[in-house]
């Protein structure tokens, strides 16, 4: 009857693992170094023209 | 004169008189600062990114007025250059940047140059990763760029300390991460065994989710634990208990207690012990962040120090690093550069700026033959001047020496948590021992029960709340100075600052201004006093001299009107002269005006100790003097009588004159002062007050100032003073108003204050546990709900820090 307990709280670790390891890929890379500047660049780029404009 | 002050449409700083470029678009009139400004605002406009003007949300002018003068070369720069493959790329400090839009402005416009293949501006330090195509660009056409459009860019290398500082953070954010996602699962395994608790569970599942909680427990522990693990064991073996130690032992011994309970029927407490390293490797991890946040902030207040400067050979010139500057090597010195080594003028003659280096507020006329010190500021005219001593030996060089010796003696204090830590301890220990005996010796328990009660003593005696307690504080209280303009470099010194007995004060730019103003206009008879401004004025409009543009402000300020000048003639050391409405006029000093041949100049006026006169002539008559002196800063006496309110003694040491040190002395109400001090006395003094006892806090903006803010226990360096002062401080004020010094004491002392609020709770939190867990009552649920408790009053407390409004 545990089987299955066990084996899906198996599972539920390895899916962890994997979240864990796209996290360490991501500090690594450096995505963490500047919390600021990508809260911004969505709002950038897009009224380029409008600048033109005025 | 108009009294609102004009302010630039492009950078946002006051317009100063007299100077405003004009651009009329679609009908509405544009005003600016100056050429450079109207430049730039023609290139944004341009470009089509106009829109720049209304994305921006800035309220302070940032990049000061000659910003735009530096010149770039490819020779300078190619040392910060790095290849790979067929791209070059180069990292850029881009000064100005204040708000978002500057970071769009300046990524839009440098991606759209000719050649440049990426780049990415980091908002956070502002600084700019450019990857370009060396065939079809070189580093000084994009700085020539950035610095068109109001940016002042600066090469940028990191240093092996930076390097390592950012590979710790990462390392850090990866522990923290780990731990983090571990406790997650754990939880969930905990809440099982909560629910099991209170309804009844199977002996075999509690066996399977308790194995399960060992099992991610574990890496919480001994990896992400890591940095407590090792800075216990240092402690122990340097038989100094600290904060780690206190951390490692509460964990330890719930994790040990847990896996015994494991094996052997009972309840875990491995949330517990992962919440511990989890919350702790948080406050750590922002304690982090709020330095390399100050770091960045005090990098973008230093200047550009000279790295290169131009050398003769025969009819040659070249730009040479300073570090290749030989004695004998005759150098060329341009007006507004700083001088890069020691050494003597050859030809020509200036007015230079000495306040650098000697604390002397007033320019001092150097002719041929004349000794220079490296770092002060040649004002007026270009310059050749032999090397006296390499780089490596010149005066700022000997004040670094001298810093580097103040740094290495100043013994590194303990902080409040860990002298807590070094009582805390070993009376935990005791405690548990106690616990043990008790339970027993005297009640008879078995061994196993005895040994049980005493680790639940020991984990409950040691909380994350004491651990967070500090952390969470100092990164509230760091980031409420950041926004009033004042950045701790650090924690601890929020609280050296907090109790801190004595503050001493540097006199030239740090209680004073560090620039002449006027004090006294005294006109000769039948003179109107604003029309002997206003000739001044006229003639001294195109000066750069500080008297000048003293004299210049001050008329504006007196609503003196000034009149177009021609034929202007400045004559270093002398004075100016020019032709005011046909009539021929004299400014400058009694020498200057008596080699000019004008007559009945008055006798020898009083004047107060570090003022200047100047004397105006129409006509070849004497028509007035106007008297400038250094003054006071006007926030200074409050900033002295808010420190006498608080007990601290505030002194002064100045490398100035003795007479104008006393003068400033009484006119402050100050409790001492000292004058005609080399840098070495200032340090000698600051020590002799830290032998005495005191706990000195040391406010100074020169070179001269550098080695006593490091031998300080708080040094404070102001913005706009030398670079190697605000490098060697602890504490920046980020405006020129000392009145922020009032500010980050006040921080300071209430940071503190939450401090001990916390460490007080977390003492609570123990006096109602420890008996609990020495009876044996305490049972995991109320522990885990008792320390959840008492971590989020501890968070909460700190977050008032940030709520409050300083400033």
């Amino acid at each position: 009857m545990y089987d299955s307990l066990i084996l899906l709280m198996v599972l539920s670790l390895f899916l962890g693992c994997g979240c864990w390891l796209f996290f360490v890929w991501g500090v690594k890379k450096g995505e963490f170094d500047d919390l600021e500047r990508p809260k911004h660049r969505m709002l950038d780029d897009d009224d380029e023209e409008k600048g033109e404009k005025k | 004169m108009s009294v609102q002050p004009d302010i630039c449409f492009h950078c946002g700083a006051q317009i100063p008189v007299g100077v405003v470029v004009e651009k009329q678009v679609e009908g509405a009139t544009l005003r600016f600062c100056c050429k450079g400004c109207l430049g730039a605002y023609l290139l944004i406009t341009g470009a089509g990114l106009s829109s720049f003007y209304t994305r921006r949300d800035t309220e302070e002018a940032g990049v000061g007025s000659n910003a735009y003068q530096a010149g770039f070369d490819d020779a300078g720069l190619a040392a910060f250059v790095r290849h790979s493959g067929h791209s070059d790329s180069i990292d850029v400090i881009i000064d100005g940047i204040r708000c978002a839009a500057c970071v769009w402005l300046n990524e839009t416009f440098i991606g759209r140059l000719d050649g440049v293949e990426q780049v990415r501006v980091n908002y956070a330090t502002n600084r700019a990763n450019i990857v370009y195509d060396p065939s079809r660009t070189t580093p000084a056409t994009l700085f020539a760029r950035i610095s068109e459009l109001g940016y002042l860019p600066r090469p940028y290398t990191r240093s092996a300390a930076q390097e390592s500082a950012d590979r710790e953070q990462r390392d850090l954010l990866i522990r923290f991460g780990t731990a983090f996602f571990l406790t997650m699962q754990l939880m969930a395994y905990s809440f099982a065994l909560y629910a099991g608790y209170f309804q009844g569970i199977g002996h075999e599942i509690k066996y399977i989710l308790q194995l399960f909680s060992l099992l991610v427990t574990a890496p919480v522990i001994f990896y992400s634990g890591w940095p407590f693990l090792s800075g216990a064991w240092r402690g122990l073996k340097n038989s100094a208990p600290t904060m780690d130690l206190l951390i490692v032992i509460g964990a330890l011994s719930s994790f040990l207690y847990s896996i015994y309970a494991t094996f052997n029927g009972g309840e875990v407490y491995f949330e517990t012990a992962a919440m511990i390293v989890t919350l702790i490797l948080a406050g750590r991890l922002l304690e982090n962040y709020a330095k390399r946040r100050a770091c960045s902030g005090t990098e973008r207040l230093l200047g550009l120090t000279v790295g290169t400067a131009t050398r003769i050979t025969g009819e040659h010139q070249e730009q040479v690093a300073i570090a290749d500057i030989r004695t004998g090597d005759i150098l060329l010195v341009g007006a507004g550069e700083r001088f890069p080594v020691d050494g003597r003028i050859q030809e020509g003659s200036a007015d230079v700026d000495e306040s650098p280096a000697t604390g002397e507020p007033l320019p001092v006329l150097k002719q041929t033959g004349d000794r220079l010190t490296a770092g002060s500021i040649n004002l007026t005219g270009t310059v050749r001047i032999i090397c006296d001593h390499p780089a490596a030996d010149s005066f700022v060089a000997r004040v670094a020496r001298l810093v580097e010796e103040a740094q290495n003696r100043r013994a590194p204090i303990q902080g409040l948590a860990d002298r807590i830590a070094s009582l805390f301890v070993p009376g935990v220990l005791l405690l548990g021992l106690g616990t043990f005996f008790w339970q027993y010796r005297l009640l008879d328990n078995p061994l196993e029960t005895a040994l049980m009660t005493s680790l639940a003593v020991v984990l409950i005696a040691c909380p994350c709340a004491l651990g967070l307690a500090t952390p969470t504080a100092i990164v509230a209280g760091t980031g409420a100075a950041a926004a009033a303009g004042v950045i701790f470099k650090g924690g601890d010194i929020l609280e050296r600052l907090s109790s801190i007995t004595v503050t001493v004060f540097d006199k030239t730019g740090t209680v004073t201004c560090g620039t002449p103003q006027v004090q006294e206009i005294r006109p000769a008879p039948g003179i109107d006093p604003l029309e002997l401004l206003t000739l001044a004025a006229s003639v001294e409009s195109g000066s750069l001299h500080p008297i000048a543009r003293a004299i210049i402000g001050h008329a504006a300020e007196s609503g003196a009107a000034q009149r177009s000048a021609s034929g202007l003639r400045t004559v270093a050391g002398g004075g100016v002269s020019g032709m005011v409405e046909d009539s021929p006029v004299l400014v400058g000093n009694e020498r200057f005006l008596r080699e000019c041949g004008v007559p009945e100049l008055p006798e020898n006026q009083t004047t107060s100790p570090g003022g200047t006169m100047v004397f105006v002539a129409r006509d070849g008559q004497y028509a007035g003097s106007i008297m400038l002196s250094d003054s006071l800063r006007d926030e200074a006496r409050d900033v002295i009588a808010y420190f006498r309110k608080q007990q601290v003694r505030s002194l002064l040491l100045s490398g100035d004159r003795r007479e104008t040190v006393q003068f400033t002395v009484d006119a402050l109400g100050l409790e001492g002062g000292t004058g005609e001090l080399t840098p070495a006395d200032k340090t000698v003094r600051v020590e002799q007050l830290r032998a005495a006892g005191e706990t000195v806090l040391m406010a100074g903006d020169g070179i001269n100032d550098a080695p006593a803010l490091s031998a300080a226990d708080v040094g404070c360096a102001i913005a706009g003073g030398t670079d190697i002062a605000i490098e060697t401080s602890d504490l920046v004020l980020a405006r020129p108003d000392l009145s922020r010094l009032v500010t980050a004491h006040t921080i300071a002392r209430h940071t503190m204050a939450i401090v001990r609020q916390n460490l007080g709770w977390a003492f609570i939190y123990n006096l109602v546990g420890i008996p609990l867990a020495m009876s044996g009552l305490l049972t995991p649920i109320y522990a885990a709900a008792a320390m959840a408790l008492s971590s989020l009053c501890v968070v909460g407390n700190s977050l008032r820090l940030t709520v409050k409004r300083y400033v």
